[in-house]
């Protein structure tokens, strides 16, 4: 007879994962956290291109973990220290014009930011891709790994499908595909450029497509990113984002 | 002859005729004022509801009223307004230019309509900015300060009153972040709770300057005399607005409030089961009395077969005596039923002690017996009553010209 | 101008047969003045009715004026009436709503004679039968002998070739009847119109030249044929 303790370790061994195996929910996480890291500094240019107008803007950027970001724009100077502050799922805007907070209600977190392809949502849902949806690897070649998310059943979510298409070997982002609820693909995002950044290798420009409008996009060029930066809580406080540059 | 024979006839039961003419002349009359009541009603409804907001008539880009970017608009050009001013039926013109974004008093920001106006162009069209519970009206001059007026539940909403300044974000044209400063002067309450939650009129040149579009209108509204008449004039205005080839597209107050057209549809249905009701009854009454009359003069009617009197002049003496009935009670039903409909359109009666304003189809029922004139409202019920006379008659008559002479006349009077 | 030959009349009601005239044969000539005499029930108005199409035999032929009165049309035999025949009644019969006038003209208004045509005949007859003055009055304010009066002049305003009556006097008192006999054998003899009365009045009988008796449907006697 064999006893049940015998079989204990056998029983662990099925179970845990193998060491080897490839950890989808922190690759997608790294992607999505690659331009915040712990806490950083960030500058950007946003190229913005609509059918009706085209501009290009000057933003700085503070982030803490995946739940703290504020940034504020440096040019043109018609719109120069319009910042936004988000903490947690919620986000604010500031006008310097007007001296004015303004949080962004439920309703319009659909909306655009700033003008960008970029929505309210996409500055707060975005970070929680791992949590909202169910992962697993749809394809891999020799180059590629495909990674399709699909929303958890409990999530409240903005897309049907999201797709990253992730490099071999340094496992850097190529694109994400992201579908509607009749899993038409709506928007994809491209990244390229990559250079080092300390330690780390990081797609400096960031492409958004939205599909529906061939002629539409948001550029998203880093300037610079300083991963050294030390930031607490504090400082993403409606107080930091009323502080004219 | 025979009309003077069917007229003495009817006056031969006298009680009876009355009685019948009573009834004729009655349902007649009643039915016209309750279909200037029902018809009062509805125009009630549909000013409420057009006076609201759209106005009768909106002329704009073809795209705009489906997509309502801010990008569908037109250069201002005074000449069309002026020309479509001239239009007969054309009584009012309100230029606009609309926006959405945010409102935000402290720190909850609200979805909101901004629609720049110019206040007594839009007080031409639509009663917008003055239906005011607090504060007054926007002054068409604009001071220093934009202001703004706001619906009641977005005031409650904001926790903001007269005086207190609201901040305004959104999309300008150009892509930048059109953000103000707006002082609120007045809160109107127009009825819709859903426009009273996050409709806001600003002064039309503010809101150009806000979103970069100098010059430029997303809609003219339009007033017409007779709401009726708004798709008639609205293709003859599509002519012209094709003429002169200016790209803008029309719609009249039935393609906005497409509730509101079935609603006035529907009352040509109710009008007709409401006179079918009323006047089979009636109808059965003026059955039986010629019934009757017929009956009793059987043997008179075997003597004027006797004499050498056709079947077919027989029956078009009873038919003819049905008519006389019907016109009669067609003149006097009418002209009493003018009457009180004149009487309840001038005087009317005040409801609001008990009953509270109805929302239907869009639109506020006013809580009051009013009424209004309208040509099919009275002479669909005279007409019809003619005929329900005449259909009343017929059988009563087909009776006694199917009489046998012999028969009838050895029936003992 | 009447002729009738083996003309029958039978009447259903129910499943029950009543013959109200059988085998019945008569000839009348124009201008005579003749009477039907029988017992009540003995056929006297089915023979008025059938001679003035006012109901269809039931077999047998039926001549009137020159015209077989069998199959034609309701508004062909009222053409017919109007254009020849003037008929009585026992209990006169007036339109109530019209005056005696209106009453007497009638049938000229039907045959669409002109108003002052219409008058003028009117005036005549009402002075010939002694009821001049009373044109505007209503039948309802006329004595049963101005009625009968009124109605005489109804039946002859349109000048018709026959004029029958059914029991024209039963409702007059003896003294009245006599008057309307006289008048009317009076204008028989003037006008040439033939007369064919219906009576059991042994007063009115006694006064035609022919007397023709029925009796349950029958034939009994007619003077005629005695006389011959
Ligand atoms: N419509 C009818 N239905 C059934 N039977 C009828 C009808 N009319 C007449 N009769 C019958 O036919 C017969 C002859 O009737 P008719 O009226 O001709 O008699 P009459 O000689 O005129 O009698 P009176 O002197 O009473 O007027 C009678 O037996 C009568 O009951
Ligand atoms: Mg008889």
């Amino acid at each position: 007879m064999i006893s049940s303790v015998q079989l204990l370790p056998l029983f662990f061994l099925l179970l845990s994962t193998p060491a080897w195996a490839l950890d989808l929910a922190e690759l997608v996480r790294s992607v999505e956290t690659q331009y915040s890291g712990e806490s950083s500094y960030s500058r950007v240019r946003m190229e913005i291109r609509t059918e009706h107008w085209q501009r290009s803007l000057e933003m700085e950027g503070w982030s803490l973990g995946r739940d703290y970001f504020l940034t504020r724009i440096l040019a043109p100077d018609k719109d120069r220290g319009v910042s936004t502050l988000k903490a947690q799922q919620d986000v604010w805007n500031y006008l310097p014009k007007v001296d004015r907070v303004m949080k962004i209600p439920a309703s319009m977190m659909g909306g655009s930011w700033m003008g960008s392809h970029i929505t309210n949502d996409d500055l707060v849902k975005g970070s929680r891709v791992d949590l909202d949806y169910e992962l697993r690897l749809l394809e891999e070649s020799k180059k590629h790994y495909l990674i399709e998310c699909l929303p958890r059943p409990e999530a409240v979510v903005v897309w049907g499908k999201v797709l990253y298409r992730i490099k071999k070997p340094d496992l850097l982002p190529e694109s994400i595909s992201y579908f509607d609820e009749e899993m038409t693909e709506v928007r994809r995002i491209l990244f390229d450029d990559v250079q080092p950044v300390g330690a780390r290798m990081i797609p400096m420009r960031l492409t958004v497509l939205p599909l529906e409008k061939p002629q539409e996009q948001t550029i998203m060029r880093y300037e610079k990113i300083d991963y050294g930066a030390e930031l607490t809580r504090d400082f993403f406080s409606l107080r930091t984002l009323q502080k004219r540059p | 002859m025979l009309a003077s024979l069917a007229l003495r006839n009817l006056g031969r039961n006298r009680r009876r005729t009355l009685l019948t003419l009573c009834a004729t002349v009655v349902s007649c009359s009643l039915l016209i004022l309750a279909l200037g009541i029902f018809s009062g009603m509805l125009a009630d409804i549909l000013d409420s509801t057009t006076g609201q907001y759209h106005g009768h008539l909106v002329v704009s880009s073809p795209q705009y009223p489906e997509r309502r970017s801010l990008y569908d608009s037109f250069e201002e050009d005074l000449k069309t307004q002026e020309a479509l001013l001239r239009h007969p039926g054309i009584t009012g013109l309100s230029p606009r230019l609309r926006a959405f974004g945010l409102l935000s008093f402290t720190r909850a920001a609200l979805p909101v309509e901004l629609l720049g106006i110019r206040p007594q162009r839009e007080a031409s069209v639509t009663r917008l900015g003055q239906q005011l519970v607090r504060g007054s009206r926007l002054d068409s001059a604009g001071g220093a300060q934009p202001e703004v007026l706001i619906g009641e539940g977005l005031a409650s909403r904001l926790g903001a009153t007269v005086g207190d300044e609201l901040a305004f974000m959104t999309q300008a044209a150009d892509g930048s972040i059109g953000n103000d400063l707006l002082r609120i002067r007045g809160i109107f309450s127009t009825g819709d709770r859903n426009r009273d939650n996050q409709l806001a009129l600003v002064p039309l040149d503010w809101l150009r300057e806000l979103l970069v579009l100098p010059d430029a209108l997303h809609e003219l509204a339009l007033r017409v005399d007779d709401p009726m008449e708004a798709p008639a004039i609205r293709q003859r205005l599509e002519g012209q607005l094709a003429d002169a080839d200016t790209s803008l597209a029309i719609l009249d107050w039935g393609q906005l409030l497409p509730t509101m057209r079935e609603a006035i549809a529907n009352f040509d249905v109710s009008r007709m089961i409401l006179i079918i009701i009323l006047y089979s009854a009636t109808g059965l009454g003026i059955l039986n009395t010629f019934f009757m009359s017929v009956i009793e003069r059987t043997r008179e009617i075997g003597i004027l077969l006797a004499m050498g009197m056709t079947p077919a002049r027989v029956r078009r003496m009873i038919l003819l005596e049905a008519l006389f009935l019907g016109l009669i009670s067609l003149v006097l039903g009418t002209l009493i039923g003018i009457a009180l409909t004149a009487w309840m359109h001038q005087v009317g009666i005040d409801l609001s002690d008990w009953i509270t304003p109805v929302t239907y189809a869009g639109g506020t029922i006013a809580p009051r017996l009013h009424a209004t004139f309208e040509t099919a409202n009275i002479l669909m019920p005279a007409l019809i009553l003619l005929g329900v006379c005449l259909l009343a008659g017929y059988f009563p008559a087909r009776r006694a010209s199917k009489l046998q002479p012999a028969l009838a006349i050895r029936e003992d009077a | 101008m009447i002729h009738l030959e083996n003309v029958s009349k039978i009447y259903r009601t129910g499943n029950r047969e009543v013959a109200a005239l059988l085998d019945f044969s008569l000839d009348v000539a124009r201008g005579e003045f003749s009477v039907l005499a029988g017992p009540s029930g003995s056929g006297k108005t089915t023979v008025l009715n059938l001679i003035g199409c006012l109901d269809q035999s039931t077999r047998g032929r039926i001549e009137v004026a020159g015209m077989d009165v069998s199959r034609r049309t309701v508004t062909q035999l009222a053409s017919f009436r109007l254009a020849h025949i003037g008929f009585i009644f026992q209990s006169y019969n007036l339109i109530p709503v019209l005056s005696a006038q209106e009453n007497a003209e009638f049938t000229l208004m039907l045959r669409g004679v002109p108003k002052a045509k219409r008058q003028a005949r009117i005036q005549e007859l009402f002075e010939r039968l002694g009821i001049a003055g009373l044109e505007n009055r209503k039948p309802g304010d006329l004595s049963g002998g101005q009625q009968q009066r009124v109605a005489i002049a109804r039946a002859m305003a349109a000048k018709p070739n026959l004029i029958l009556a059914d029991e024209p006097t039963a409702n007059l008192d003896s003294k009245t009847s006599e008057d309307l006999l006289e008048l009317m054998r009076e204008l028989n003899e003037e006008q040439q119109i033939t007369f064919l009365f219906s009576s059991h009045d042994p007063m009115i009988i006694g006064c035609a030249r022919r007397v023709i008796e029925l009796k349950d449907g029958h034939l009994a006697s007619d003077s005629k044929d005695s006389a011959a």
